[in-house]
């Protein structure tokens, strides 16, 4: 088997459809419905809002294919790189890691199918997009590990502690309990991520800088419009408790919150140009 | 109850362990070390193989099964030192050419359309050969020395009956045809013949039989 796979080799039984991340962003139906259409209501992801229910299954199938991605990625990890210490190396304990990572992420999977049946969505009811495994096929494994653990993982924080909400507001405490279960693990993940970019860049602050650049690319991509952010309407909240568990400090929280304010006032003006320009 | 005083024997009447064994300390860490090298390989490549399996079930249960390899591999990368090894890379190797061999002929199969050979690979010739390997261990070395290897050997020998019968399960949920089911015995015959020349996971005598030239020699 060779290593260092390309998001096309992903292999998917005929249930699913992929779609590209731009073409997600740009989709006019809830995160890339194939079934529902139309913007509706809130920003915020809350029981009361009109369309909530088509919102949340969105939201979970979106999970369960990330899931899978995150699956996937932690066993190429384990795979794609030689034990040592050399610079392509990763070691013995961070492959320890990845695989321990894979079995938390199976039962990811595990538990967004059966939240998904429960929730009334088949597999495949709505579009997948790489986004997650993209970033996993980064030939560094600094690189990699720091836009896979830190940036989507940590927005499987974010996500998730936003679900566990919404499973409490919705009164569906077996949503709450999942969440619950799956907010700690990817607390570990994310704290994997920060452990290892510490210790792998401890002695090459340049391979940190490089890390870190990727990872905010990683995460501008996922404030688009504030779709992540700490406004109290912001679709997805950042979860500053857990993340600060995980092992983000204060200023890189900061950071992507500010990031997100910002995407968030760029979305504004360009509607505004748009509106004013469809004015005439 | 009895006189706390009163003195016992230190082996108590139903306890049987005994302290000769088959493995001296060097020995042990040499099957150890082969042992290390094969989980490695393997869990490495269960990782890799879940982004190649379109099959839903297979692919989460890849995932679970190699995080139980990693584990039996750190298990005996902790056991090494233990064994007079300080440097556990240093026996972290296949017990020979043969060995390095067949594991590279289990992980080469790559393509969606080759699930069956992935899992015959693994569940019908190489599990099986690690569970008799095992097994012959367990039973063959001292039960007082050696008590913390026959303790990681049960552990692990635990997780290999269970990951042997998911597998099992999944080839025979796989195989629609007699045309598969050649298939798959036509890829467990290509790799028991690499092993029968490899003599087990950790060369001759994984099992106690000392391999023809040996006996000769
Ligand atoms: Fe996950
Ligand atoms: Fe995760």
């Amino acid at each position: 088997m060779k290593r260092h796979l390309r998001v096309d080799d992903l292999a998917r039984d005929s249930r699913f459809v992929r779609l590209p991340l731009e073409a997600r962003f740009n989709d006019p139906r809830p995160q890339g419905s194939r079934s529902s259409s139309g913007r509706s209501g809130g920003r915020r992801l809350t029981p009361d809002r009109p369309g909530a229910p088509d919102g949340a299954r969105a939201l979970m199938h979106g999970i369960f294919v990330g899931e899978i991605q995150a699956l996937e990625g932690a066993g190429r990890t384990c795979y794609d790189f030689d034990t040592g210490a050399g610079a392509d190396d990763v070691p013995f304990q961070l492959k320890l890691d990845m695989a321990r990572q894979c079995w938390d992420e199976a039962r990811h999977c595990e538990i967004s199918v059966k939240l998904s049946e429960w929730m009334g969505t088949e597999i495949g009811e709505f579009a997948e997009s790489t986004f997650l495994f993209e970033a996993a096929c980064n030939p560094d494994p600094v690189l990699r590990l720091t836009g896979v653990n830190r940036a989507l993982e940590g927005l499987a924080i974010d996500v998730f502690n936003a679900m566990r909400d919404f499973g409490d507001l919705a009164g569906d405490p077996v949503l709450e309990f999942c969440e619950d279960w799956m907010l700690a693990d990817e607390v570990t993940h994310v704290r994997m991520g920060s452990d290892w970019l510490r210790r792998l860049t401890e002695a090459d602050p340049e391979r940190r800088q490089r890390a870190l650049e990727f990872q905010s690319i990683v995460d501008k991509l996922f404030s688009g419009g504030g779709f992540r952010g700490e406004e109290e309407d912001s679709p997805i909240r950042l979860a500053r408790r857990f993340r600060q568990l995980a092992g983000f400090t204060d200023a890189e929280i900061d950071s992507i919150s500010e990031g997100s304010r910002q995407a968030r006032r760029e979305a504004e003006a360009a509607r505004q140009r748009a509106a004013a320009k469809a004015a005439g | 109850m009895a006189d706390p005083k009163k003195p016992r024997p230190a082996f108590a009447p139903w306890d049987r362990r005994e302290l000769p064994g088959a493995f001296d300390v060097e020995e042990t860490a040499r099957r150890v070390g082969n042992y290390k090298w094969v989980e490695m390989r393997l869990f490495e490549a269960l990782g890799g193989w879940v982004a190649t399996v379109p099959e839903l079930d297979v692919k989460m249960r890849l995932g679970t099964h190699c995080y139980k390899h990693a584990w039996h591999s750190e298990l005996w990368h902790k056991r090494l030192p233990e064994l007079r090894e300080m440097n556990p890379e240093r026996l972290t190797l296949p017990a020979n050419s043969a060995v390095e061999e067949f594991m590279e002929a289990i992980t080469e199969p790559e393509g969606e359309d080759r699930t069956l050979e992935k899992l015959v690979g693994v569940y019908r010739v190489l599990i099986p050969h690690k569970i008799a390997a095992y097994t012959y261990h367990l039973n063959n070395t001292s039960t007082i020395t050696d008590a913390p290897t026959i303790r990681s050997l049960k552990l692990i020998l635990n997780d290999e009956f269970e990951d042997w019968r998911d597998g099992e399960m999944m080839i025979q949920s796989l195989i629609e045809t007699e045309e598969e089911a050649r298939r798959a015995a036509d890829r467990q015959a290509q790799l028991e013949s690499i092993l029968v020349r490899a003599g087990g996971i950790a060369g001759p005598g994984s099992i106690g039989m000392p391999a023809p030239e040996e006996v000769t020699a």
